[in-house]
């Protein structure tokens, strides 16, 4: 964040000299950036230039008074803070300048360090503001776009379905529709469990975000883990004419985890390599113990990640629709998932790939110290 | 001789879709063709000239086909080829403030999914007549 190591800067306006240079001390000796201006019209001038993060000035001064200022600023950039400077026969004014907007006022005579106090509370204050607007934009964003895609493809297989029976009502008897009528029941029936994979994917996804998954943070040896999930897939394998292979160290290999959570990440791991893979093919799936992590590949032999889809190959929804990748079925979250539940654990999660020859994704998570299950709030 | 099956080009990346909608319009006496990307629906049309072509928006998790009517309406040789718009978008199309390069977008129906398919014979016979 380089807007954050760049030095503030903090904007003085009065109309007294003395105060102005007074001011213009303190502050500098706090590492911030200053600059001073005798009236509200060369400071507005000087905000609108410097795009200060606070502004110290003084309520009564000839010309534009401290409280137009202060409303001014704010039309400029209401994340402005303002602090104003009064003296005791000005207090009035001063909460008056308070309802305007400004963010804290100091009485004269003030004190360097009371200075000091208010000014760094007052770029605190807009430290966390900035912040949490930042944080709040991203997310709607982020929450629109994935609606949009969430509710495209909720409403696709759905449209499918629909335009089938439609037509099986309207046209059932005839001869054509009759003999095709098998065919696309088993058709609906495929999108409908499409929508019900999109769904699962959907709810592991909220739950994962919600730190509901991570709860449970307990020992698991991921060599009783991933024996059990290579079982599971051994029959979808086999339809694909891809054998699966294990290639497990002798050492136990703990991870502090929750083991659904660690489920569905080697089940996406997995089925991606069975999925993305070619008869014949083949996934292997690796662990072992180094330097304080367990690391896990799941190496496939299949169609590769080809360059240009790299950047994307995490982002939810994206799915590689390339002539090689024929007509593989997925949500497109899977990755995206593992992706989440990887971080969530402090883990890391990257791949190698080599299009035509192969994937291998590589998880690093961190190996489970006995101390960690002593750790407050690690076994709630 | 008996006239030509009027021709129907469905343009949508779900297979599915396209399947159930091409039955229904053969049942009706038309005949269809058929694309899922929008580069096949141009290089199609542009070979056959259909009477009408029905186009999906939402193609490949893009909006390729707002791509693939413009291309088409710059196209000479598809002058005047009715183009209806079926998509889940909503109830009309996305207001883009109407710029002027969008002007080539213009489509002369707009259908949302799922599509009522005797209203959407019915709007084809309005506009290009009985099937055969």
């Amino acid at each position: 964040m380089g807007e954050a190591d760049a030095p503030e800067t903090v904007v003085v306006i009065d109309d007294d000299y003395a105060m102005r240079l007074s001011c213009c001390k303190i502050l500098s000796k706090m590492g911030v950036r200053v600059e001073a201006f005798e009236d509200g019209t060369r400071g507005l001038a000087g905000i609108g230039r410097l795009k200060p993060g606070l502004i110290v000035v003084d309520l009564k001064m000839p010309g534009i008074s401290g409280i137009e200022v202060t409303s001014r600023v704010h039309e400029i950039d209401p994340q402005i803070t303002i602090v104003v400077i009064t003296g005791y026969a000005t207090i009035d004014t001063a909460v008056e300048a308070m309802k305007c907007g400004a963010y804290d006022f100091l009485p004269k005579p003030f004190s360097p360090d009371e200075l000091r106090l208010i000014v760094n509370r007052g770029l605190e204050r807009r430290r966390l503001s900035l912040e949490s607007q930042r944080c709040e934009i991203e997310r709607a964003m982020l929450k629109r776009r994935f609606v949009t895609f969430v509710s495209h493809q909720l409403r696709t297989p759905l449209v499918a379905i629909h335009q089938y029976l439609d037509v099986l009502k309207h046209l059932g008897d005839t001869g054509e529709v009759a003999a095709k009528r098998e065919e696309w029941l088993d058709r609906c029936l495929k999108r409908t469990e499409e929508l019900q994979s999109l769904i699962a994917d959907w709810l592991t996804l909220a739950r994962v975000e919600g730190g509901a998954l991570m709860k449970e943070r307990i020992k698991v040896d991921l060599r009783q883990l991933l024996p059990g999930i290579l079982k599971t897939y051994e029959e979808m394998a086999a339809g694909e004419g891809v054998s699966l292979h294990a290639a497990l160290s002798e050492e136990p290999l703990c991870v502090g985890g929750d083991w659904n959570c660690l489920t569905v990440l080697f089940d996406n791991l997995i089925t991606n390599g069975i999925k993305y893979n070619r008869p014949g093919g083949t996934v292997t799936v690796s662990g072992c113990l180094s330097g304080g992590e367990v690391v896990v590949t799941v190496a496939d032999t299949g169609i590769g990640v080809p360059d240009k889809y790299r950047p994307f190959l995490f982002d939810e929804f994206f799915r590689i629709k390339d002539d090689g990748a024929k007509k593989t079925t997925g949500t497109g979250l899977g990755l995206h998932i593992a992706k989440r539940i990887v971080s969530e654990m402090s883990g890391s999660l990257d791949f190698e790939s080599q299009p035509g020859a192969g994937s291998t994704f590589r998880v690093r998570l961190p190996a489970w110290h006995e101390a960690d299950s002593a750790k407050p709030g690690s076994s709630e | 001789m008996t006239p030509a099956a009027k021709r129907i080009l469905i343009v949508d990346d779900d297979r599915d879709f396209v399947e159930a909608i091409a039955s229904f319009l053969e049942a009706s006496g038309f005949t269809v063709r058929k694309a899922h990307t929008g580069s096949d629906a141009v290089k199609l049309a542009r070979m056959e000239r259909p009477d009408l072509i029905l186009m999906d928006i939402m193609m490949g998790e893009r909006t390729e086909g707002f791509f693939t009517i413009r291309e088409m309406r710059r196209q000479e040789d598809l002058k005047g080829v009715p183009i209806f718009v079926l998509s889940a978008l909503g109830t009309q199309m996305p207001d883009f403030g109407n710029p002027p390069e969008w002007a080539g977008l213009a489509h002369d129906e707009f259908l949302s999914k799922p599509v009522d398919m005797v209203q959407l014979v019915e709007k084809i016979r309005q506009r290009i007549g009985q099937p055969t």
